[in-house]
């Protein structure tokens, strides 16, 4: 339950302070948005399988999206910023579909 | 495969750093999404038994902001998205917009031109001689400076249909600048004293290109379904459906339903096409045009 409350929480005092991102942090928004999904998954498959650990699920939802943004930054001094995020989302999205699978399986059995 | 390898279905949480860096990364990254960690952590909880009170309170209080922090990042991507997408349809209807002020600005400037141009002809005719007038005219019409009339032949060509299962525009059906080209080269060699394309005159160094899906005409874009009409003599028309031009872009009707159509025209007018710059040419100073050597260049001949 605090955890919905708090996601809400979160959802409301973004959509209520309408903060202007920088633009040189736009281009990471997408890529940190997939990065904080793959966690936030991976903690509820870990909570329903029983597993689940704070300081894990803190430590990579941190390091997800510092990573992810990480690879872009260099990718983009690199000159292939687009190929990277594309690899970047590839991965998360392999793993949010497998976590989503696995929550789905066991949620509805199906 | 031997069956004393361990199974790669189920790697425990120990042999789990070897396998990452293994071949089979991606595989182990679609069959296990999860975290290591978790397990790790998991395995930890059940040696050491459940963390302290504090540090308990310490994590969920963490994980919270965590989440808070989730769903603000969630709510600012999707404010983010809905007020970048108005900007992006702006910038390209304002883009859209200066595309067509500048192409009817062109279409008055050349009418303007072409009104000019009628006046200077008037007022030259006025000064000179009916001879040299005449003369003067002739020339001009052979240039493509001065708009001309006469029987001819209209050339149409379009690009196929898109196709009508998959909607699709395949490329290979699409008129190319290079079919432009061929089509009008065989209408000169056949005989033509002036064409048009789509309206655009032909002169001495008009070009036909491509840029992007476009057709450029003297760096005018046309669009199909393109026309070229020609003026020139009665066989005209015979030669040209004999050349290999004709043969090819028939050819193209057959593999890719292209669209290509010769027929006669009576009484066509062909505007004038709009004066050339010389920006490196000078014109020679001796009044009798000079039959033009091959190799000579375009330098004015200084008397030397």
């Amino acid at each position: 339950m605090v955890p919905v409350l708090a996601l809400l929480a979160g959802a409301v005092l973004g959509l209520f302070l309408d903060p202007t991102v920088p633009v040189a942090l736009q281009p990471y928004l997408p890529i940190a948005v997939v990065a904080a999904l793959d966690a936030v998954f991976g903690g509820i498959r870990a909570k329903l399988d029983g597993v689940f650990d704070d300081k894990q699920f803190v430590v990579s939802f941190v390091g997800n999206v510092l990573i992810a943004a990480l690879i872009v930054y260099l990718g983009d001094q690199l000159g292939v910023g687009a190929q990277l995020s594309t690899g970047v989302v590839v991965v998360l999205g392999v793993r949010i579909f497998g976590n989503a699978a696995a929550i789905r399986r066991r949620l509805f059995r199906a | 495969m031997s069956k004393d390898r361990p199974s790669s279905d189920h790697p425990s949480t120990t042999d789990w750093t070897a396998k990452i860096f293994g071949p089979d990364f991606l595989n182990v990254l679609f069959r296990h999404p999860l975290d290591p960690g978790y397990a790790d952590a998991a395995a930890k909880r059940q040696q050491e038994g459940p963390p302290g009170r504090f540090e308990r309170l310490l994590g969920r209080t963490l994980s919270t902001v965590a989440l808070v922090m989730v769903g603000f990042l969630l709510a600012v991507a999707y404010l983010q998205t809905v007020t970048e997408e108005p900007e992006r349809a702006k910038v390209r209807a304002a883009l859209a917009e200066q595309i067509r002020q500048r192409n009817a600005r062109t279409d008055e400037l050349a009418a303007r031109a072409e009104e000019l141009r009628a006046e200077v002809a008037r007022l030259r005719d006025s000064v000179l001689s009916s001879d040299d007038a005449a003369r003067l005219r002739m020339l001009e019409a052979t240039v493509g400076l001065a708009r001309v009339r006469g029987d001819g032949v209209v050339v149409t060509v379009a690009d196929a249909p898109p196709d009508a299962v998959t909607g699709t525009d395949p490329k290979l059906s699409r008129v190319l600048d290079r079919d432009l080209q061929h089509i009008a080269n065989a209408l000169w060699s056949a005989g033509a004293e002036a064409i048009a394309i789509n309206g655009q005159r032909l002169t001495s160094t008009s070009t036909i290109r491509s840029a992007g899906d476009a057709i450029l005409v003297d760096f005018r874009p046309i669009l199909g379904p393109y026309e070229v009409t020609a003026i020139g003599p009665k066989e005209m028309m015979k030669r040209f459906e004999d050349s290999g031009t004709a043969r090819l872009m028939r050819q193209l009707v057959r593999d890719y339903g292209m669209q290509f159509q010769v027929r006669a025209a009576d009484d066509l007018t062909l505007p004038a096409a709009s004066d050339p710059r010389l920006r490196y040419a000078d014109p020679t100073s001796t009044t009798s045009p000079a039959p033009s050597g091959r190799g000579r260049s375009l330098t004015p001949s200084g008397g030397s």
